[in-house]
């Protein structure tokens, strides 16, 4: 059975499977569902960073009308831990006194309606013992983890290189804290029966809210059952199981009653983690005629007291240029901060704004045209590991790009290009992203009807999944796209990992890929039961799958319907399991490769005021194979609209003294507007990658990647002015 | 939210009498400010008196004067013909504000009582802020603060007005008509506003009870030229760091009629009576505007995150003047 | 008891709570759950509906408010089953990936033609700049809108 050599289904762009839900507004999401006997919580958040819960008066909220219980760390039940794994999950809320952060929970609240729960909330009064917090990155005090996820990497001599460097650029950037703020109410819905349990959740990994909840209660897994069909975006913030998760299902075994909770906005920026902020150094060496020969890349980011968090910022410089002497090095800071966590292109988004400028400051010291000077040091090979690449078109990204956009008309002295009253500038920057890849199953079924059922418990965030999956299991099923349906989100269906590192779609596909070819063959198992079948003696290679029916390879005529084959045994459908584990880089001979890409950004300034916009944004991707050209294009705006946000926008402000977050709203925390977003080009370059079977690298997250430089870049351009702070806001684009 | 009870009113005087008599009850026309700031707990009245269904709605032009309902909506007025016509900044000034969607909920006797988005004022957990709980401090002046004001500030309060409407009917002299328990009164909207001194708390001349009916907008001179400058971070859908709104009537190459007032800035909707003397008699250009937007700067109260704005504020005006004048150099 | 006139529909309420705003009355008591809470607080639009042939926030409205006010939400857009222009419009140009907000940037996009505000690209990116869309689907919700205004608007 050959495969996506000729595709029929996979590559065009077409239009989502659920979109008719969605525009309709009939697509459920974690907070559309509810129970006749519902009760609802509502939370109570510490006032200080640090210190202690020293009294609690709830009488008053006890006593308020419909309110069904008050569970502070005095009744609480005690849990166990959750996982520790990748992405821990908090402690037990509500396990004793000590508070670690502003806006860490001291109570919930449960009454029979949502408006009696809240205003009960405000009026428990909590006393506190106050510590002093640390707050301050700079803070002396704060733990500092060296090499937090053994990702340092050190080659060649960088300290001699650079001292015998002909030019080096040396530098300190910062990127300030962003929040999530996926407009979807992080909510949950939790019921019991016994020691079952539903809960219908905000998350990107099902999976594990379920291992998580079972452990935490002490119940079997196989009896919790997650449930997440739509979510209202994640961008990194449903992949743990937040302390509100667990006092929902708490707050329904304490009241017997199914309990609901939807977060409030300004919880959102305290409760399901953020962006950490960074302070980064970096030291570039190079000859005069611009051939890289060191690069020091130290970067220091925040993580929660008792937290952890992946933001490998270093890393960045370790996969993106040829460079005989490199040394990265990050590490992480421990203060009274809610948690951090991931945030669409963690690490990545920070560090390639660090690597991006710098590379950038350095072809204005040589001379050299931007794009020049990348393609100089073009890294043939996997820099750090030296293996061939699973597949790279980054150079077809920059020539692309750089045709699309424009860039020969770029005039390189700054402040050189006008437009009326406002300057214009142009701006580059490059990607390398990371590789992730997690095992997935995967269940293909084929009815008698002759269509298709295929699952998996992982979840669509807004990427396609659905629509990426469906017409990815026609293809391999030989059958009409409106004939098949993907279902996800639901734990009852064969786990599946987190939509997250942009690896799902690599680790899903493969596994529906395994699931599918499976089921081929118990169909034609099925049919060489039958000697007289057309398909009797074949095996896998020797068939193609179209129109319903699997035959013989060049011979359509000598082959059997599924419903046929079905109908013949006697069977009402057949059903496979597929599996993937991704390959180790040895076992492959080859460096898996994510996606790369290049960013062309034209920006205005007005001098006078100080106002910046991007006037176009040209953007060229190597993504492997797209299996929807329309919507990875969507994921690339997406994603280009959240770096557009954090070159320009976003600031998670804390008061200095207490770690309240002073813009907890989406009034005050700006993101980006209609008005703000030009339209785009996009373009997707390369081919199939060579590292899993449907030749895919995920583009979930690579279109936020790079803006924060590009836009810094072009900023400089027009204005002389190299800004290393983001987001680059009037005030610091006063000239 | 606390429990409160809603009474929907059926004329003028039932609205004015029953919160007159009720020092716990509030009006409720747009909502915009009203509820948020009950869900944020910040007010918590006991009793919502909604006006929305009194007859206070409409744009009614009677000579030089354009008297405008209280419970017209931004939207409303923004459309108005006369306006559009006449009072270019204003309609600017509206439709530079908010969305559409709160521009038809908001009316414009709420948006003149429009409160601060100061988030320390917003947050009852915030123990100092002297305006929502007198005598406790202020805690945004050693905080996070930014869009805060720097006219009018003093180390009590920095919270910024943050209306854009009140800008240009500051700069026009527009008069508040107001009902109260004791009958009816007109404030002109310079002295309607407070400065906060050592009562933020204290925000406008209004007594409890008494209810914006109308504003009285008096129409400048036929050839005056107008414009609103709002400066802000995002392109649209937020509060301006630095705005100004701009009148000017030019004759013979000299500014003979001025009227200034800035947003951004200002603890009220601050009017720059010094800018208009300067201007008034000059003739337009760079030194004309230069020296008013210094006069309209002059003995700002800065924290760190503020102090840009001084700056900022002027260039605003600056260009403003140069926009609404055609004169560019 | 109150009344609420939602997509033509008069349905009996009672609003036991002066609190329940009209976003929680819709979702919470009418089961219309098409229209999304995104802030709460008159911030992003996920919950903007029509009033009257305007678009408001539901969520700073309250249900006590409405009665005799006629309130069209996403459920009411089209017509036996069959989607509204602007409704096929979003899903032709991918006009929304969550979906989250979806609901809002429809009405408000509908509540713009009326409005007759889709007469250039710039004009429909600033009056749809109440309606947060933390996806980034802005350049296709501009192409959907910009579709369907060219083609005649379609009916509200």
């Amino acid at each position: 059975m050959t495969i996506l050599e000729r595709p029929r289904h996979v590559g065009p762009g077409v239009d989502r499977v659920d979109g008719p839900q969605k525009v309709t507004g009939a697509a459920r999401y974690p907070n559309d569902f509810s129970h006749p006997d519902m009760a609802h919580a509502a939370l109570v958040r510490a006032t200080i960073a640090a210190g202690r819960v020293a009294r609690l008066d709830t009488g008053a909220a006890e006593s308020a009308p419909g309110v069904l219980a008050v569970l502070t760390h005095l009744n609480a039940p005690r849990l166990a831990t959750g996982p520790s794994a990748l992405l821990a999950t908090p402690p037990p809320p509500l396990r004793d006194d000590r508070i670690l952060y502003y806006g860490q929970y001291v109570a919930v609240v449960v009454a029979d309606t949502p408006e009696r729960a809240s205003a009960a909330a405000r009026r428990i009064e909590v006393g506190y013992e106050p510590a002093e917090p640390l707050l301050d990155i700079h803070d002396p005090r704060a733990e500092r983890l060296p090499d937090p996820w053994g990702s340092d990497a050190s080659w060649g001599d960088t300290r001699a290189a650079l001292d015998d460097a002909h030019v080096v650029i040396e530098a300190s950037y910062t990127t300030a804290e962003n929040t999530n703020n996926p407009l979807g109410l992080f909510s949950t819905l939790a019921e019991w029966d016994g020691d079952t349990l539903t809960v219908h959740d905000s998350t990107q990994w099902p999976t594990r809210v379920r291992a998580t909840l079972a452990q935490m209660f002490g119940v079997p897994e196989a009896g919790v059952r997650v449930l997440v069909l739509y979510v209202g975006g994640g961008f990194g913030a449903g992949l743990r199981v937040w302390p509100h998760v667990i006092l929902t299902a708490m707050a329904a075994r304490q009241t017997g009653r199914p309990v609901k909770l939807v977060m409030t906005r300004p919880e959102m920026f305290t409760g399901i983690g953020h962006r950490p902020a960074t302070v980064q150094h970096i030291r570039i060496g190079a000859t005069r005629d611009g051939r890289l020969t060191a690069i020091e890349h130290e970067s220091r980011s925040t993580v929660a007291i008792e937290g952890d968090n992946i933001e490998p910022c270093a890393t960045v410089s370790t996969a993106a240029y040829a460079c005989p002497n490199v040394t990265a090095h990050d590490e992480q800071v421990r203060l009274n901060i809610p948690w951090t966590n991931s945030m669409r292109a963690p690490g990545e988004a920070q560090g390639n704004f660090v690597l991006e400028s710098a590379i950038d400051e350095l072809s204005h010291a040589l001379g050299i045209d931007p794009l020049e000077l990348r393609l100089r040091n073009y890294a043939e090979v996997h820099p750090r590991s030296g293996l061939p690449w699973s597949s790279k078109a980054l150079r077809e990204c920059y020539e692309v790009g750089a045709e699309r956009f424009g860039w020969s008309r770029r005039v390189p002295e700054p402040g050189s290009m006008r437009e009326g009253d406002w300057l214009v500038g142009y701006g580059m920057a490059g990607i390398s992203y990371f590789w992730y890849q997690a095992p997935c199953q995967a269940r293909a079924t084929v009815r008698g009807d002759g269509t298709a059922y295929v699952r998996s418990a992982v979840t669509d965030i807004g990427t396609g999944t659905y629509t990426i999956m469906t017409q990815l299991a026609a293809e391999l099923l030989g059958l009409e796209q409106d004939r098949v349906t993907f279902g996800l989100g639901d734990t009852s269906m064969p786990p599946g990992p987190q939509a997250g590192g942009s690896g799902l779609t690599a680790a899903l596909g493969s596994a529906v890929h395994a699931a599918c070819r499976n089921l081929v063959r118990a169909f034609l198992d099925a049919a060489a039961a039958d000697p007289a079948s057309p398909l009797a003696g074949c095996d896998l290679d020797d068939v193609a799958v179209t129109g319903g029916r699997v035959h013989r390879v060049g011979e359509p005529e000598r082959g059997e319907s599924y419903a046929g084959i079905l109908a013949m045994r006697g069977l009402d459908e057949l059903s496979a399991d597929g599996d993937s584990t991704p390959r180790t880089p040895q076992e492959a001979g080859m460096a898996p490769a994510g996606p790369f890409g290049a960013r062309f950004v034209e920006v205005r300034v007005d001098p006078e005021l100080g106002r910046l916009s991007v006037a176009r944004v040209v953007s060229a991707i190597d993504g492997g194979r797209i299996l929807n050209e329309k919507l990875a294009r969507s994921q690339i705006i997406g994603g280009t609209v959240g770096g557009i946000g954090m070159a320009m926008f976003e600031d998670t402000v804390s008061d200095p003294g207490t770690g309240r977050i002073a813009n907890a709203t989406l009034g005050d925390y700006l993101v980006p507007v209609n008005a703000d977003i030009p339209d785009m080009d996009v373009s997707f370059v390369g081919g199939p990658d060579a590292f899993n079977p449907i030749g895919v690298k995920g583009v979930g997250e690579i279109g936020l990647v790079g803006m924060a430089a590009a836009i810094a870049n072009a900023v400089f351009h027009a204005t002389g002015k190299r800004i290393r702070s983001v987001p680059i806001t009037i005030d610091r684009l006063l000239l | 939210m606390r429990e409160f009870a809603y009474f929907r009113a059926a004329d003028v005087g039932q609205a004015v009498a029953t919160v007159a008599a009720d020092p716990e009850a509030s009006y409720l026309a747009g909502g915009t400010t009203q509820l948020d700031l009950m869900k944020d707990g910040v007010l918590e009245p006991d009793q919502l008196v909604d006006i929305t269904r009194l007859p206070l709605r409409g744009v009614v032009r009677e000579g030089d004067t354009l008297r405008v309902g209280a419970l017209t909506t931004m939207e409303e007025l923004a459309a108005d013909p006369t306006v559009a016509g006449r009072l270019p900044f204003v309609r600017e000034a509206l439709l530079l504000g908010a969305s559409v969607q709160l521009r038809n909920m908001a009316t414009i006797g709420g948006n003149l009582l429009q409160r601060t988005r100061c988030r320390y004022f917003r947050d009852p957990t915030v123990p100092a802020c002297n305006k929502r709980r007198p005598g406790t401090g202020c805690a945004a002046i050693a905080g996070a603060a930014r869009m805060h004001a720097i006219l009018g500030a003093s180390e009590h309060c920095i919270a910024l007005h943050a209306s854009d409407l009140a800008v240009p009917l500051v700069a026009l002299d527009a008069i508040v008509r107001v009902r109260g328990a004791d009958g009816e009164r007109s404030i002109p909207l310079t002295d309607f506003y407070l400065l906060p001194g050592d009562t933020p708390d204290r925000e406008n001349v209004l007594v409890h009870g008494e209810l914006i009916t109308a504003v009285d907008v008096p129409l400048p001179a036929e050839g005056t030229r107008s414009g609103y400058l709002k400066v802000r971070d995002r392109a649209s859908y937020e509060f301006a760091l630095t705005s100004a709104g701009v009148a000017l009537l030019l004759d013979g190459g000299v500014i003979v009629e001025a009227r200034v007032a800035l947003g951004g800035v200002g603890t009220v909707p601050w009017r720059a009576r010094e800018a208009e003397d300067i201007l008034r008699g000059a003739p337009p250009g760079p030194a004309a505007f230069r020296a008013a937007a210094e006069a309209a700067l002059r003995d700002p109260f800065t924290v760190p995150g503020t102090a840009f704005k001084v700056e900022l504020a002027k260039r605003t005006l600056e260009r403003a003047l140069r926009t609404v004048s055609g004169v560019t150099s | 008891m109150t009344t609420l006139t939602v997509n033509g529909v008069d349905h009996r309420l009672d609003l036991d709570d002066a609190r329940v705003t009209l976003l929680d009355a819709l979702r919470d008591r009418l089961g219309l759950t098409g229209t999304k809470k995104g802030c709460d607080q008159g911030a992003c639009g996920a919950c903007t509906v029509m009033a009257d042939g305007k678009r408001i926030l539901s969520c700073l409205t309250l249900a006590a408010q409405c009665e005799g006010r006629e309130i069209i939400t996403i459920e009411g857009l089209g017509v036996d089953g069959v989607l509204h222009p602007m409704q096929e419009a979003f899903v032709r140009h991918d006009a929304f990936q969550c979906g989250y907000c979806t609901s809002g940037q429809i009405m408000s996009a509908v509540c713009l033609l009326a409005e007759g505000r889709a007469g250039s690209d710039a004009d429909i990116r600033e009056f749809m700049s109440g309606n947060l869309c933390r996806c980034g689907a802005y350049p296709n919700i501009v192409a959907a809108i910009r579709e369907v205004a060219g083609a005649g608007g379609g009916h509200a």
